[in-house]
């Protein structure tokens, strides 16, 4: 402060004396001086530019006034210095006066200071070590209480592990029994469903159990029913019973009359017997009634051979010849008696067989009728017995039922037995009958051929005879004629058997022919080629307008490889294609188009044509 | 040099030609890609080859088309439609059709008719009993006009078989010298031992090179 202070004077002091005088002016005042100054003369040079030398005289002149201000200014301020520089020593004599006596003060204050420094000193060790021995007293008990308080630390820990353990145990006890009570919950609830079902079955079932006791009801009164109706079947089949044993009766006295017939039948038979017998000693007779009318005709003969001879004499011979023939007529005559006696004791056996047939098939017309009646209470039987067991199986509760059942069932299979007996014994007693009869028309072939050698045969055997002999015929032819249609059916079924094996080997040949179709059409084609000059059918330039001719396999054929080849190669397929598939030329076209639009990669999509053009009414139109 | 012009080519068949080298090549104004693969065939002169082979049935075709392809003798069936493979010989790509010769589908052989650059008739040197038929079938092909400018080759196939006819027999048979206004040759051929292919796919080659 001082230092600049006093600078600023020096500087002031140093320029003060210089004889320019104004030239050089203290900074900070001068500056701003000058710059006013400069300021007012640089105006007057701008204005004075072309100004006379008279304004410059006085412009001097001004000046000149200006300067002796300044150094009046000058000489006040160099005054002003000089007092400020004695009022400067003044100061610093003062000061320095001030300093000596501020600096024993301090001197002795800090003396003080000192001293009231080592007291406080002394003083405060004194209290600070009582103060040290009580707080290390304090001290102790703290850390005695700082133990008890660990102890109790740890014991509180301690217990409040326990409680965090006791804690868990409890949460885990409460989760444990929240799931028990969760599963008593759960298992109540099943219990309740099951309870509800259970009551509902028990409902299901009172119903049932009504149900099952009016079905009870019901089929006690069935069973009733069912009881009563057996009794009636036992008592039909105690009435059946009684039929089949009148049945039985019936069928024993018809054996008996059928034993009857048999043995009026061998009675028959030994008549029949002895009449042949009779035959051949008539047959005897006859044989030597013949030799005996052979004799007289040679006597005859020989006697007309002697009339002949004797003309004259005839009248004794003629005589002769009368009783001759007289004779024979008696003979004759009693021939003729005798073997109407016979025939006639024939034709009597004849009726009285004939009767005897009658009444045989009397009787078996009866049995006849007695099993047709057999078979329709049978029937009646079974239909009974079906009601029966259908009952029996709605019920099934009768033992008794089915014995009777059982006791039915023997009783048809017995009457069915007894029925096969009555019919072997029918066709038995027929057989018989036939035979008898066949007997009977042999005796009278014989009686009548016997007869039929004598001269005078009756009308009666004649008339038997012709019937016999057209009968044998027939019967012959008939075996012939079944022979010879045997011998053709025969024929025919060989025939039919040839027939197929050639049908088979038609078959062979066909499905070998079809098999190897293209050597076949080699052979075709030979086949034709050996024709001379035939006309070789050209193919390659045929019609193919005929859709029908195309070749199926070959249309797939192409079609696949056009949608799978090349493009390219496609294109040369396109004419086939629209060939086998009838294309318009349009649409072949389109195509074509189509294909170089593909294998191209310039130009636009060929509009759609023909059919494929999408069925809409107006055509569409592009964008605009 | 070779690899790229197969892999241009390659691309070029299937569609799939790189879009800057169309960019370059060709004006815009160009519209049609027929006209355009006419344009890269002459500029590649890798034109595929459009040959058909027909014959009667069991004449040998799929046989011999097969053979033609991957060189072995492979078990036919009748061909009921057709084969077509793509064979490549002395660098020259074929498409070539096998189309099958029974009598009920060779009237369908016309409908491939068109665009062919060559046809391989196929006749089984064996068979004297047809040769006939396949004389009539072969000279109603050739008079097709979409034929006029094929070239034909005739296989007399099966000359393994003792029985056989010779090339020369055969040809005066289909009346071949009578043929006129077109390029053909007969060759003997075995599909089965593969004699006889070599040279006639030689000659086919040439004349379709001298051809254009």
């Amino acid at each position: 402060m001082f230092a600049k202070l006093k600078k600023k004077i020096a500087e002031e002091a140093a320029v003060a004396p210089r004889p320019g005088g104004a030239a050089r002016i203290p900074r900070s005042v001068s500056r701003e001086s000058i710059t006013s100054v400069g300021a007012d003369s640089g105006d007057d040079f701008a204005s004075d530019g072309s100004s006379s030398r008279e304004d410059i005289s006085s412009q001097l002149f001004r000046r000149n006034e200006q300067i002796r201000k300044l150094e009046v200014k000058l000489s006040d301020y160099a005054d002003q210095i000089r007092n400020l520089q004695k009022i400067k020593e003044k100061l610093e004599n003062a000061l320095e006066k001030h300093q000596d006596s501020s600096m024993r003060k301090f001197q002795e204050q800090n003396e003080a200071h000192q001293a009231s420094r080592a007291k406080m000193a002394e003083g405060m060790a004194l209290a600070l070590e009582k103060k040290d021995k009580e707080w290390m007293e304090k001290l102790g008990q703290v850390e005695k209480e700082k133990k008890m308080l660990q102890t109790q630390l740890q014991e509180m820990r301690e217990q409040s592990l326990n409680l965090f353990q006791k804690r868990d145990e409890i949460d885990e006890l409460e989760g444990f029994q929240q799931q028990e009570i969760a599963k008593v919950k759960h298992m109540l609830l099943k219990k309740e469903e099951s309870l509800s079902r259970a009551e509902q079955e028990l409902e299901a079932r009172a119903q049932e159990l009504t149900h099952a006791r009016a079905e009870l009801q019901e089929a006690r009164s069935e069973s009733s029913g069912l009881r009563k109706d057996l009794q009636d079947l036992q008592q039909q089949f105690l009435e059946l019973q009684a039929h089949r044993d009148e049945l039985m009766t019936a069928e024993t006295n018809a054996e008996n009359k059928i034993t009857a017939l048999e043995l009026r039948e061998q009675e028959l038979q030994t008549v029949i017997q002895q009449l042949s017998v009779d035959l051949q000693n008539m047959t005897f007779e006859f044989a030597e009634r013949d030799k005996l009318t052979e004799q007289l005709q040679e006597k005859v003969s020989s006697l007309e051979n002697k009339l002949e001879r004797n003309l004259s004499g005839d009248e004794h011979v003629q005589e002769l010849i009368k009783e001759v023939i007289t004779q024979l007529k008696s003979t004759d005559l009693f021939i003729v008696s005798h073997n109407l006696s016979i025939t006639s004791g024939l034709q009597s056996e004849m009726s009285s067989r004939e009767t005897v047939s009658v009444e045989i098939a009397k009787a078996l017309e009866e049995t006849r009728k007695q099993r047709e009646e057999l078979q329709q209470q049978t029937k009646w039987i079974r239909n009974s017995h079906l009601m029966c067991s259908t009952d029996t199986k709605q019920v099934s509760l009768f033992p008794d039922h089915e014995a009777a059942l059982l006791q039915v069932h023997q009783l048809q299979l017995d009457i069915e037995a007894s029925q096969s007996q009555a019919v072997e014994k029918e066709e038995t007693a027929r057989k018989e009958i036939d035979e008898l009869k066949l007997q009977v028309q042999e005796c009278l072939l014989e009686s009548t051929r016997a007869l039929n050698n004598e001269h005078f045969p009756s009308p009666e055997n004649s008339v038997v005879e012709q019937n016999g002999e057209v009968a044998a015929a027939d019967v012959i032819q008939l075996q012939k004629d079944n022979r010879e249609l045997e011998q053709q059916v025969a024929e025919k079924n060989k025939m039919i058997k040839q027939l197929q094996q050639r049908m088979a080997e038609l078959k062979k040949t066909l499905q070998k022919e079809l098999k190897i179709r293209p050597d076949s059409e080699v052979l075709e084609l030979r086949a034709n080629s050996e024709v001379p000059n035939a006309s070789v059918t050209v193919t390659n330039n045929s019609d193919l307008n005929d859709s029908r001719e195309i070749n199926f396999e070959y249309l797939k054929h192409v079609v696949l490889k056009f949608m799978s080849c090349r493009e390219s190669e496609a294109f040369h397929l396109i004419k086939a294609v629209s060939v086998l598939l009838n294309f318009s030329q349009e649409e072949e076209n389109m195509l074509k188009e189509t294909l170089e639009y593909k294998m191209s990669w310039f130009g636009s999509k060929p509009s759609p044509k023909g059919s494929i053009r999408p069925s809409i009414s107006s055509p569409r139109t592009l964008w605009p | 040099m070779f690899l790229l012009k197969y892999l241009f080519q390659a691309h070029f068949s299937e569609g799939y030609l790189p879009y800057l080298a169309v960019r370059g090549a060709v004006s815009s104004t160009v519209q049609t890609g027929g006209f355009f693969s006419t344009i890269f065939s002459s500029l590649f002169g890798t034109r595929e080859m459009r040959i058909l082979i027909l014959g009667l049935d069991g004449a040998g075709k799929t046989t011999i088309l097969y053979r033609l392809q991957v060189g072995e003798v492979v078990t036919t069936i009748p061909t009921i439609g057709f084969n077509v493979e793509t064979v490549t010989y002395k660098n020259l790509k074929f498409q070539v059709w096998d189309l099958g010769g029974q009598t009920s589908i060779r009237p369908y052989w016309r409908c491939y008719y068109s665009n062919t650059d060559a046809v391989i008739y196929v006749v089984d040197s064996c068979d004297r009993d047809r040769i006939g038929t396949s004389k009539s079938e072969l000279v109603a092909m050739l008079e097709e006009e979409e034929l006029k400018k094929a070239i034909l080759v005739v296989f007399a196939n099966k000359q393994d078989m003792e029985q056989a006819m010779t090339p020369t027999e055969m040809a005066n048979a289909l009346g071949l010298p009578a043929l006129k206004d077109r390029k053909w040759q007969i060759f003997k051929t075995s599909a089965t031992k593969g004699t006889g292919l070599d040279e006639a796919m030689e000659w086919l080659v040439e004349a379709l090179k001298s051809r254009q």
